[in-house]
């Protein structure tokens, strides 16, 4: 397993990031059309169709085998099963399934449980049609020193950085991140800065909370981007009992932390308010900047570098009318930066932002996919967007409005089509939240792995 | 340069609204022993102020909330002053062994069904051993507790426990929490010992505890509760000065506030204070008039929701309604034990002893300061038919609202810090790979 890595761990951080940097200063690689724009660039690349879309899905009580699973949905049209559900793996326990993340060299996907903090490592490559569950973490709040809610898992050159939520001592917002090799060993443990410990960053404006969300790099720039959401107590209560209890409604971040990536040190604290969620991060060499959205205030937050080599956070546009707290959830870039797609959770829409001077985002186009929507995955050449529902096990709409389901459309650039739906409560799997893409291409070219960004620099 | 001077305006406002925050709220700056006292009163995320635009963080880190073991069985031997002793169930007694296997087992997430929970997640030590971010509790798979945490501090003092007094045993009280559904959710006791007979640092421990009787459902409710009869804390400002005489220990607006709690406020018919001690409490339950009050009033159409410093929108309750997984759990109080009708709304009286601590207030945890529980009674509490006779209109005026609010806050304990920075050192029950997990006893390789 170790030694069919596309590349050494050894040669060090600093080094992996400066070959990062170089692979992106020559744009977007040519070859490669299918895969997810949100991916890690240390991350080997899909070339052509992707063939399947593993679904992250939570357990519901009193429905099938009331745990969480991972589903696996043949996507590739040339396949006889197309548009069909072809594998599911059970793990046992609602553990609040939310995001998952495949490892650099693609051949394990890493899904955590917010609720139990344990993370499950699916094989993906010994047969991409079949995942199977490798290794199970249970032990990442002890080893971490006390961080709960592992959430995103983001691959870095032999490593995951799995950023959390909460913490054991009050189920509240303070919290890290923790580094683990591509393996499963833990490293290290990086907790958000607070006031009293601000680890060196400067605190530029009011706030310096240690909430934590999502975790996103830019290489080329040496840069490590972490947002903020609210801890366990919030994220795991009713939404309406929470949005009716004013001293839970305090407890949302409004921070963002720009990182020294290669050293690991915070080293500026922005005032981002209202829970600023998903990071993404533009693409072309020239872009030096990344776009966030904050849930409960609604706008769109572009985090950049100034012309003197600052980096900034300003808000750039607002996302439907905020007063009615439409709840922009998952985002998605598309790959040549020009347009970013956002879910407004409680109106069940996808909006398309333009993009192209990053400072002054315009809507140009809205769809409703559902009565509530969460995730987006965009196939690298933006023809493909599947879409999922669930947004947390006790946050998701209730009665008739609770659809749960995936769906793809096809954008043409004007317009979205839609080619079809899997209700998951009818094939009674649960709520679908978090997808990844897995194609046997990836696997076919092993052991060298030509498609990484970072072997081709390589070679 | 602007910047600076802006951070510098940022401060004094923050400083501005700190000192305001302090003097409404606390007393608790004793002398400096070691521990950090910022950390040991309150929630280490602080929100003060947080409904204003001008709102500054001032966060704690996790990873400097440490502690320091206390001689915890010298609070039961030695009663602090202003309480009196404390009588334990026939045939029991306080050692060190079963305070410590009690203090460890309070701590252990491993005490639920999936490793998440453990007593100390709703009774948090720095946040008065109740919790102070949440009005009502919240369990096991973010499952809703209709009711507020109480505070462990001095619970030892009731005869009877719970808000609707359903239990009267502390020994068999921790059974409640372990089995409920949506607290620690455990299947079943005999789930429980066994899977604490699993756990490594329990080994001989019980044993050595309970004289070779071992562990059993018995001597887990006798350890637990010894651990949680050490937690007394008294000897404050208002001890020292109505027990200890000494005149100055409490501020004249202070002492008229004691006068208006015992006179005017009558609010020493239920919370009892006499000439050796004071509980604060009854042991009984009264209709204030509040149960009633959430349980048939009217939801109003537009909920003021907080969406960031400063920041509001007046949501439709019926939006809020359409993201509610199931609908606001009723509490009748007493009635739902005795099925009497004339115990509709009935609630236990509260002991009043470090209440500085332990907001928000009553039994769904919906008064968020003291000031607003004093006016509620102020207004004779919610008339219904079962209206406790004690309770009727005071006609306080604005300065003797505030004069109640300040004795209130000067009835924290002076041993607070000890308790609470022994808490800190208390080691948290994660689960470890050598722990039960079914992910540990199969095929699959864990770390
Ligand atoms: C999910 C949060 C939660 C957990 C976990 C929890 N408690 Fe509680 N505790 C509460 C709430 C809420 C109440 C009040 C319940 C009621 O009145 O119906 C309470 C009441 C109590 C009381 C009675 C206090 C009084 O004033 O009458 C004691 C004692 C207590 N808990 C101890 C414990 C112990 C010991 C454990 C661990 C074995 C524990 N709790 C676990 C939330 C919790
Ligand atoms: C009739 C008896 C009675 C009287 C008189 C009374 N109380 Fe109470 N008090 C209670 C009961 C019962 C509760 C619990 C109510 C609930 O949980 O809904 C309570 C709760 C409280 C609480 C909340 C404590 C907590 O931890 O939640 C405070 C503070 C308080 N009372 C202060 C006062 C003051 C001040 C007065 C006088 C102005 C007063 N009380 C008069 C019975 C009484």
């Amino acid at each position: 397993m170790k030694e069919m890595l596309p590349f050494k761990w050894a040669r060090g951080a600093v080094a992996s990031a400066l070959i990062g940097a170089v692979a992106l200063v020559g744009g977007v690689p040519t070859a490669v059309q299918a895969d997810e724009t949100c991916m890690s660039p240390y991350m080997a690349k899909i070339v052509g169709q992707e063939d399947f879309v593993y679904v992250w899905t939570l357990g519901v009580e009193g429905m099938g085998d009331e745990q969480d699973k991972l589903v696996t949905i043949s996507v590739n049209p040339d396949a006889d099963d197309y548009g069909e559900v072809v594998h599911i793996v059970s793990v046992g326990g609602r553990n609040e399934a939310h995001h998952s993340g495949l490892s650099d060299d693609r051949r394990f996907l890493w899904a955590g449980g917010l609720d139990s903090n344990k993370i499950f490592i699916f094989d993906v490559h010994s047969n991409p049609r079949e995942p199977s569950l490798h290794k199970v973490i249970t032990n990442f709040v002890d080893k971490t020193g006390g961080m709960v809610g592992p959430h995103t898992f983001y691959a870095l050159p032999g490593r995951i950085m799995v950023s959390a939520l909460s913490n054991n001592v009050d189920h509240g917002g303070r919290t890290g991140m923790a580094e683990y090799t591509s393996e499963g060993e833990f490293v290290a443990a990086h907790w958000f800065p607070t006031d009293d410990d601000l680890r060196g960053a400067d605190k530029t404006g009011n706030f310096a909370d240690g909430y934590g969300y999502d975790v996103r790099v830019l290489p080329r720039r040496n840069v490590m981007l972490t947002s903020s959401f609210t801890g366990w107590s919030n994220y795991m209560m009713d939404f309406g009992q929470m949005l009716s209890d004013p001293e839970a409604m305090k407890r949302f971040g409004n921070t963002m932390v720009v990182w020294d990536l290669h050293t690991r040190k915070p080293k500026k604290v922005f005032d981002v308010p209202g829970a600023p969620l998903e990071i993404r991060c533009a693409w072309s060499g020239t872009n030096n900047y990344c776009f966030t959205t904050t849930a409960l205030t609604s706008k769109i937050w572009l985090i950049y570098e100034d012309k003197d080599g600052e980096w900034q956070a300003d808000e750039v546009a607002d996302i439907g009318d905020p007063s009615k707290v439409p709840l922009p959830v998952d985002i998605s870039i598309t790959a040549d930066d020009q347009g970013l797609w956002v879910q407004t959770f409680m109106d069940g829409k996808t909006r398309y932002f333009d993009i192209s001077d990053p400072h002054n985002p315009k809507q140009t186009y809205e769809h409703e996919i559902g009565s509530q929507v969460n995730m987006i995955s965009q196939s690298w050449d933006g023809k493909r967007a599947y879409f999922t529902t669930s947004l947390l096990g006790s946050w998701d709409k209730t009665g008739k409005d609770d659809e749960q389901w995936f769906k793809l459309y096809h954008w043409n650039g004007k317009k979205l089509d839609h080619q079809f739906t899997i209700d998951f409560y009818q094939l009674k799997l649960g709520r679908a939240h978090q997808m990844r893409f897995g194609a046997y291409s990836l696997y076919s070219q092993a052991p060298n792995s030509s498609d990484t960004m970072l072997s081709q620099v390589e070679q | 340069m602007i910047i600076n001077m802006l951070k510098l305006y940022a401060w004094s406002l923050f400083l501005f609204f700190c000192c305001i925050f302090i003097s409404s709220s606390t007393i608790l700056l004793a002398d400096d022993d070691g521990v950090d006292k910022e950390a040991v009163f309150g929630p280490g995320d602080r929100k003060h102020g947080y409904d204003k635009e001008s709102y500054v963080t001032n966060s704690l880190s996790v990873t400097a909330r440490k502690g320091k073991q206390a001689d915890l069985l010298q609070f039961f031997n030695e009663i602090p002053l202003g309480l009196p002793k404390m009588k334990l169930p026939g045939g029991s007694t306080m050692t060190e062994e079963k305070i410590s296997l009690g203090r460890r087992l309070f701590f252990d997430r491993r005490l639920s069904l999936n490793d998440t929970f453990s007593c100390a997640i709703c009774h948090i030590p720095e946040q008065g051993f109740t919790n102070n971010e949440l009005a009502t509790a919240l369990g096991f798979e973010g499952r809703s507790v209709k009711r507020n945490s109480p505070t462990i501090y001095n619970v030892g003092y009731y005869n009877v426990f719970f808000h609707d007094a359903r239990e009267d045993s502390l020994e068999q009280q921790v059974w409640s929490p372990l089995l409920a559904r949506n607290e620690m959710a455990n299947p079943s006791i005999g789930y429980v010992i066994n899977k604490i007979k699993r756990i490594k640092e329990y080994e001989g421990l019980f044993e050595a505890a309970f004289d070779g009787k071992g562990l059993t459902m018995e001597t887990v409710g006798e350890a637990l509760s010894s651990y949680q009869r050490t937690l007394n804390s008294a000897n404050s400002r208002f001890d020292q000065w109505y027990y200890a005489k000494q005149e100055d220990a409490l501020t004249e607006d202070e002492k008229a506030g004691f006068a208006l709690f015992t006179g005017k406020g009558k609010c020493s018919a239920c919370h009892l204070i006499n000439e050796e001690y004071a509980l604060f409490t009854d042991n009984l339950l009264h209709n204030t008039g509040h149960g009633y009050a959430v349980s048939m009033g009217i939801q109003p159409e537009k909920t003021r929701v907080q969406l960031a410093p400063g920041v509001f929108v007046n949501v439709d309750t019926e939006i809020i309604d359409s993201v509610r997984q199931s609908p606001k759990q009723n509490d009748v109080g007493l009635y739902t034990i005795t099925q009497n009708p004339f115990d509709r709304w009935k609630f236990r009286t509260p002991i009043l002893r470090n209440v500085a601590l332990t907001a928000p207030y009553m039994h769904d945890g919906a008064f968020t300061n003291l000031r607003k529980v004093v006016e509620f009674y102020n207004q004779g509490g919610v008339p219904n038919e079962l209206l406790s006779p004690l309770i009727s209109p005071l006609n306080l005026t604005e300065q003797e609202i505030d004069q109640l609010v300040a004795f209130m806050l000067s009835l924290t304990g002076d041993n607070i810090e000890i308790l609470v920075a022994d808490g800190f050192a208390a080691p948290i029950g994660d689960i470890r790979t050598q722990d039960p997990n079914w992910a540990h006893d199969s095929e699959f390789k864990t770390e």
